[in-house]
């Protein structure tokens, strides 16, 4: 690969296909890195905790790395089911610090879910910003104080949308040094 | 700059739990480190440092609630955060009634957890920030400098004990003796440390400029009022306001300062909006405020309104241990600012020093060696280069002087200070303890010449 890592989509259970299709488009425009889309889709089941009708993240994450991913690739995983963490209520995603795999659902980020009406624009753009996010974390990073990083911590989905889909200056030389610049805004 | 990185503890029996917490607050750029139970929780503590500690509250053996009191023992200013599944309203109150910071019951919502710890590292930063500015302020602030009399070091307890405070503390002693050292003391350690320090000379001004001193003046109040302009009740916002010699205060100041003290609200001259007030008082004097008050040349509301807690500073010849360090204090602060190699005293020197009265006490003696630096060449102060003698030994002037009136003592006083300055009226001043103008009326009124 030219930049030395590639990125791979996995789908998660019943999330429209086309979802992943705008996702890998929005990605590669801005990555300027390979972006795959998995032929295989992850089944959610396993990760299911009956008491708590949500998928437990770690548990996705693990099945993630089987079979693990070549040197170099990220893979991260997009849900359309509610995520969790014991003793958190809900994530709206989770990934390795400085792993290989990272998981984003868009569950919580549709703006239906807080009570705005259906905006597809904006589901997507949350999306993306989330994906790119666990992404950084794979790369090692830490929630950036910048809060138009796209590392920035997000508590809310309206947070989400003060984001920028990129990484600041600080952040970007994080990843693989030749998308660090493509990727700052 | 290197950005300081929050340390966490987190300790919980299940391991998901740990791990969830700890992956959370690893992505939120925290250094953590969890432990399984109550004791290795505490064999961690015990070889470093932590800024949080989040702990289950139900655990085997040492529960949350004790693994609290054990940390809080050896670090009481630790913020501990306590997370249970089984969340009941006494539990929480137990926590925090023994001194948790926060309370949370699982499962919360990420936004929570992440609040609270943000906000008990903050508030833990603010707090540890808060004790070194008070040390940095104490080290850089006013000192008294002590010899080993027992009365200075009651006094300084005693300072210590108040300032901490919102007491009105009254400071008594004789001129020169640095009162308003003291009151600088008191707010250098009082909570009030980081608002102004305002000090005003109540006998210095006469009653209507004092009056527009302390209450300020609003614009066109009287001629020559060409601007609004805050007094320095106003100024004292927040800290705190120093009455030097305060038995010197009219009659009608003392009714409008008694006014201020008891309401905490003023009036600029010409003006009529209240303004409210909030500073700390701190007043001095060298007279005998229950003889004023006796023969009504003071108020008995105002003095038992000033008077709450008394600090009484002795005179130099009481505590003749405290001469030798204060002169020997002056000796490297004045060398330093004059550029001068003096070091110290002579045997004669140092004897002389400790045979004189000083009747001006510190200022006296503070005066005497910045004149002696200027004269002296060598590194050692000389008796010669002392504006004082031998003849002002305290034991001699008690025998002369139960042979004089008290205007003849005076007069003999002022002619000797005079003598030892060469006629210096300033410096005469400053030694006697008053305004060059009551010198110089003394002076005539003695037929002082030189």
């Amino acid at each position: 690969m030219a930049s030395g890592w590639w990125l791979e989509l996995v789908r998660v259970g019943a999330l429209p296909p086309s979802v992943m299709v705008d996702l890998r488009e929005d990605l590669a425009s801005l990555l300027h890195s390979e972006v795959q889309i998995s032929a295989s889709v992850l089944d959610p089941d396993p990760a299911l905790d009956l008491e708590r009708r949500q998928y437990l993240a770690t548990e996705l994450l693990e099945r993630l790395l089987d079979p693990p991913p070549a040197p170099g690739a990220r893979r991260i995983a997009v849900a359309a089911v509610d995520l969790f963490l014991p003793v958190f209520t809900h994530v709206f995603g989770t990934a390795q610090l400085d792993g290989q795999v990272g998981v984003a659902s868009l569950f919580r980020l549709r703006p239906e879910f807080s009570g705005a009406p259906q905006d597809a624009g904006r589901l997507r753009g949350r999306l993306l910003k989330e994906v790119l996010h666990e992404l950084g974390h794979t790369f090692g990073l830490v929630h950036c104080r910048l809060p138009w990083c796209v590392m920035a911590a997000s508590r809310l989905p309206e947070h989400i949308d003060l984001k920028d889909s990129h990484f600041c200056g600080a952040c970007a030389p994080h990843l693989a040094p030749s998308c660090a610049t493509e990727v700052i805004s | 700059m290197t950005e300081i990185v929050p340390q966490l503890l987190i300790v919980d029996d299940e391991l998901h739990v740990r791990e969830s917490l700890s992956h959370w607050f690893a992505e939120d750029g925290y250094e953590v480190m969890t432990a399984e139970g109550g004791k290795e929780a505490l064999a961690l503590l015990g070889r470093r440092s932590f800024d949080v500690v989040i702990t289950d509250i139900k655990m085997p053996g040492m529960d949350g609630l004790e693994l609290q009191r054990r940390i809080l023992e050896v670090d009481p200013d630790l913020a501990i955060i306590v997370i249970t599944a089984y969340a009941s309203v006494s539990t929480a109150v137990q926590a925090l009634k023994e001194g948790a910071y926060d309370y949370l019951a699982k499962p919360f919502d990420p936004e929570d957890l992440t609040r609270v710890v943000e906000k008990a590292y903050e508030k833990l930063r603010l707090r540890k920030e808060n004790i070194l500015l008070k040390e940095r302020l104490a080290a850089t602030g006013p000192k008294l400098v002590l010899g080993d009399n027992p009365k200075m070091q009651e006094l300084m307890g005693l300072v210590e004990s108040v300032a901490t405070t919102e007491t009105t503390v009254l400071i008594r002693g004789e001129s020169g003796t640095g009162k308003e050292l003291v009151a600088r003391l008191i707010h250098s350690r009082s909570p009030r440390a980081f608002g102004p320090m305002v000090a005003v000379n109540c006998g210095a001004l006469p009653e209507g400029i004092l009056e527009s001193e302390l209450f300020g003046h609003e614009k066109g109040a009287f001629t020559g009022a060409a601007a609004m302009r805050k007094g320095k009740l106003e100024l004292a916002d927040g800290g705190t306001l120093f009455l030097d010699e305060i038995g010197e205060l009219s009659p009608k100041v003392q009714v409008e300062l008694l006014r201020v003290l008891e309401d905490k609200k003023i009036v600029r001259l010409g003006g009529n909006q209240e303004i409210p007030v909030d500073f700390r008082v701190v007043c001095a004097t060298n007279r005998d405020l229950e003889d004023a008050v006796r023969v009504g040349s003071f108020r008995e509301d105002l003095f038992y309104r000033i008077n709450v807690f008394e600090l009484r500073i002795p005179p130099l010849r009481e505590r003749p241990g405290d001469i030798l360090p204060i002169a020997e204090h002056y000796i490297r602060s004045f060398s330093t600012a004059m550029g001068r190699q003096v070091t110290g005293f002579s045997e004669k020197a140092e004897s002389l020093l400790k045979s004189y009265s000083w009747p001006g006490n510190v200022r006296e003696l503070a005066n005497a060696i910045e004149r002696a630096l200027v004269v002296c060449r060598g590194t050692a102060i000389e008796p010669e280069h002392l504006p004082i003698s031998g003849h002002d030994r305290p034991q001699r002037e008690a025998e002369d002087g139960d042979q004089l009136s008290l205007s003849a003592i005076e007069h003999r006083h002022i002619e000797r200070v005079l003598e030892s300055t060469e006629f210096n009226v300033s410096q005469s001043a400053r030694i006697l303890g008053i305004d060059r103008v009551t010198l110089y009326n003394k002076m005539r009124k003695y037929g002082i010449e030189r």
